[in-house]
């Protein structure tokens, strides 16, 4: 027992199974431990690597765990301090199923499997831990939320739910099927089909799969009476049988199975129908991996009756977003199906509230503005709301308005449980401020658009992106008309836009070098979002309402639809739109990293050639900034 | 200049013997080693404390470990020193000759390695000598000057703080000789990989 023994112990103490256990014990187990550091991207076993004699326990840093499939790599789980990982080697044999690679300079604790069994085994609660660890897959975060701590499996190949994106995510299949030979009688062979509940069997000679007898087979076969039920089953037999590797996708198998026109594909050790027979993959389980998808996430979002449930699905859609941009979908996709599924998580809340708070005594509009207003959210970034009543007799008013003030309050709440945090300006719905009636909002409008100077310290552009998350679509159009009435040969309002759209500071420096921070805790970083997205979204904003293109928020779309409607500059539109992808998934990629909102980019992190693709990235904005100066002559307010 | 000549024929106590006869073969164990000592000199002063972990493989093996405080009533009380920490200290007590004696055992053949290094052979060197042995054969390294080898600086130091600053290896507010052995173990591990030292 030595002084860094007892800090090992007590760090442990922290953490699931450890805390199950004595300081006594925890000593013991600490005495026996190794300390491992890892450098940055450094390897500490991966896939088909001999198991070690040790689990691990991180103490520092960050352990990406990740599988292979499609030859692609894909991130399973990052462990951070007091995670456990690795620890197949107390339950399996073989070698190791999935990548620890160190995504940053790490400590890990490496604890003798030998030393540790025993505890196992005199510690219901550490089995239990360690049982359910190996076994579920804590990709859901479900799973994550029972049993208290983070868990990480490496018992199955790859967790169905690792990815929401149904089509790239590997399969779970039947790795142990029904094997028979050549030389079996078909009626044996049936027998054996019914008492293990199987609907295939291969046929395999030493292993090496020779062909595969399926219900189908039995009825077309033996049913119709072309064959006695006492012929061998080379008789009846499919062969040859489509044979696959190992790590298959389920886009790549569904493939398999149109072109060949059958149910099952075997996977074989190499992936020809020479090599030993590993599994078999059926249409059934193509049918379970499908049910992870962006739809599904959707119903289970309308059947949550608590906060919670809500933010478990939030943090799959994180999961879903980290896997589509590895896997390189097209971010107008990912940016589609986010935002469907934060509408319905918002609007799952308001209704959770309205189930709290009975029913409203008058109509109403939960408006999403901001980034989720305009359907750009993929990461977890604050929430923007308004409310807009519709407009009750006087004496009604006062207790109206003190409904909706509460829902508003309830529904940030609960949104802010799931994980949007509260705006920082308080534009939500539960501010007085933001919760109206809608003859009050047209005034509010009215004012901020005709007389954009005088009150301008409450008027935020983040006002006019607005999408309606729940109530009446009247309400909704009703402020679009007044909107867009207002807009019309408005020149102060659009000056106003503009030289707002322009104040923001520009990105490069006159070296063209990044405008990096100077101060702060952010110190050298770049500021993508108020430095390069701010301006991009601000001038799509400018755009689309001075050409008075109603109904498109998305600021991708309404770069697009401009080029349209305004030929003449398509090429600066469509440039804008393209760096605001890029832009975008540099934001994303960097929030994902660090579990934040992205806003500061990492430039040391960046390879050289993505320091030149953000520089490009940048270059259509001037070109924006400039059609912005020549068509709204910006005199009033510069 | 003549000392090894007073050595020559001497006779060795038998744990000297033994690890001198450890060195026929080459050790791939390190052995990080902190000592704390009641002053810089290494002829006046003692040793108050060691701590010591080996290093195998890449990785520090707690319980491959060593530490003791060394009861040195006498030098204290010759020199008006509280022994305070001593009565406090939850680490296993030994007289200097029994202490030496258990770290040579435990360091055996193995390459040293730690922060100023010298100056922690040369007091060790100076007990052993009060105990009629020679002085250590054993290689040291020192993580400050790997740490400049690697960074190519040539016209400094880095305290043992400033390097585990720039490791971002988390400070204690409390030091003993084993917590310094142990964040030199990390430094040690960092600096190795980086030197590609095998």
């Amino acid at each position: 027992m030595n002084t860094i023994a007892e800090h090992i112990a007590d760090f442990l103490k922290e953490y699931p199974p450890f805390n199950h256990l004595t300081f006594q014990e925890l000593s013991e187990i600490a005495t026996s431990i190794r300390v491992v550091n890892l450098e940055k991207h450094k390897i500490l076993f991966q896939i088909n690597d001999v198991l070690h004699d040790s689990f691990y326990v991180v103490a520092s840093g960050v352990i990406n765990l990740s599988v292979i499939a499609d030859a692609e790599e894909t991130l399973l789980n990052k462990c951070n301090a007091g995670d456990i990982f690795g620890l197949r080697p107390f339950f399996a044999k073989n070698n190791y199923m999935m990548t620890a690679k160190a995504r940053e300079e790490s400590i890990v604790y490496a604890i003798p499997i030998a030393t540790f069994r025993p505890f196992v085994a005199n510690n219901s609660e550490v089995l239990n831990f360690l049982l359910e660890s190996f076994a579920v897959n804590t990709r859901n975060p479900k799973d994550k939320e029972n049993l208290i701590g983070k868990l990480i499996s490496d018992n199955v190949f790859y967790s169905d739910q690792q990815s929401e994106m149904q089509y790239f995510q590997s399969l779970s299949y039947n790795n142990s099927p029904l094997k028979t030979t050549i030389t079996a009688i078909v009626k044996d062979v049936a027998q054996l089909m019914t008492e293990t509940l199987k609907n295939n069997v291969v046929v395999c000679e030493n292993n090496i799969p020779l062909g595969i007898i399926t219900d189908t087979d039995m009825r077309s076969k033996i049913a119709t009476g072309r064959y006695p039920v006492t012929v061998s089953v080379d008789k009846i037999m499919s062969s040859p049988v489509i044979t696959v590797v190992e790590n298959i996708s389920l886009a790549e198998a569904q493939l398999l199975m149109l072109k060949y026109n059958v149910t099952h594909l075997c996977v074989t050790q190499d992936g020809t129908d020479k090599s030993d027979v590993k599994g078999i993959i059926s249409e059934h389980d193509l049918i379970v991996a499908q049910a992870n998808n962006p739809g599904v996430l959707i119903k289970e979002i309308k059947r949550s009756q608590i906060p919670k449930e809500l933010k478990q699905i939030r943090e799959r859609l994180t999961d879903l977003i980290q896997t589509s941009i590895s896997k390189n979908i097209p971010l107008s996709h990912v940016f589609n199906i986010a935002s469907e599924i934060n509408l319905a998580i918002i609007k799952r809340s308001v209704e959770l509230s309205i189930l709290d708070l009975g029913s409203p005594p008058a109509r109403f509009a939960w408006l999403s503005i901001g980034s989720q207003g305009r359907k750009e959210q993929l990461l977890l970034t604050d929430q923007d709301s308004i409310l807009i009543f519709e407009d009750v007799t006087p004496d009604k008013y006062r207790d109206v308005k003190d409904y909706f003030l509460k829902l508003g309050k309830r529904t940030t709440a609960t949104l802010e449980k799931i994980g949007y945090e509260l705006c920082p300006n308080g534009h939500m719905g539960s501010n007085m401020l933001w919760c109206k009636s809608l003859t009050d909002w047209t005034k509010q409008y009215d004012s901020w658009m005709n007389t954009p100077g005088e009150n301008s310290n409450d008027l935020s552009s983040i006002f006019f992106d607005y999408e309606i998350t729940f109530g009446e679509q009247r309400i909704e159009d009703a402020i679009g008309n007044v909107v867009f009435k207002n807009a019309k040969n408005n020149t102060l309002f659009f000056d106003f836009l503009g030289n707002d759209a322009l104040r923001k500071n520009s990105p490069l420096t006159f070296f063209k070098n990044f405008n990096v921070e100077e101060e702060g805790s952010n110190k050298d970083k770049f500021d993508i979002k108020t430095r390069a997205l701010m301006p991009l979204i601000d001038g799509a904003r400018l755009f689309t309402m001075s050409h008075g293109i109603r109904g498109i928020n998305n600021t991708l779309q309404r770069f697009k639809q401009l080029a349209i409607s305004d030929p003449k500059y398509a090429e600066i539109y469509l440039n804008c739109a393209e760096a605001f992808l890029t832009l975008s998934k540099f934001r994303t990629l960097e929030g994902l990293k660090n579990d934040n909102s992205g806003q500061f980019i990492n430039l040391n992190e960046l390879s050289k050639i993505d320091k030149e693709k953000l520089k490009n990235a940048l270059a259509p904005m001037k070109e924006l900034e400039e059609l912005i100066k020549s068509k709204f002559q910006l005199t009033q307010f510069s | 200049m003549l000392d090894w000549l007073k050595n020559i024929n001497k006779e060795y106590p038998e744990f000297w013997k033994t690890y001198l006869s450890k060195f026929d073969k080459k050790s791939k164990r390190f052995v990080i080693l902190s000592t704390e000592t009641s002053g810089l000199n290494p002829v006046k002063d003692v040793i108050l404390s060691i701590g010591s972990f080996a290093v195998n493989d890449n990785s520090i093996v707690i319980g491959d470990s060593f530490e003791a405080v060394l009861l040195q009533y006498k030098f204290l009380h010759d020199n008006g020193l509280s022994n305070e920490f001593i009565v406090e200290s939850k680490m296993k007590k030994l007289a200097e000759p029994e202490a030496i004696q258990s770290l040579i055992n435990f360091i055996g053949n193995a390459v040293l390695v730690g922060h100023h290094i010298d100056f922690d052979v040369e007091m060790i060197n100076a007990a052993l000598e009060r105990l009629d042995c020679g002085r250590l054969k054993n290689e040291a390294l020192d993580v400050d000057v790997m740490y400049r080898k690697l960074q190519d600086i040539n016209d400094r130091q880095f305290s043992l703080d400033e390097l585990c600053d720039i490791y971002k290896i988390p400070k204690r507010d409390r030091n003993s000789s084993s917590e310094d052995a142990y964040k030199i173990a990390l430094l040690f591990l960092k600096l190795k990989s980086r030197l590609g030292i095998k």
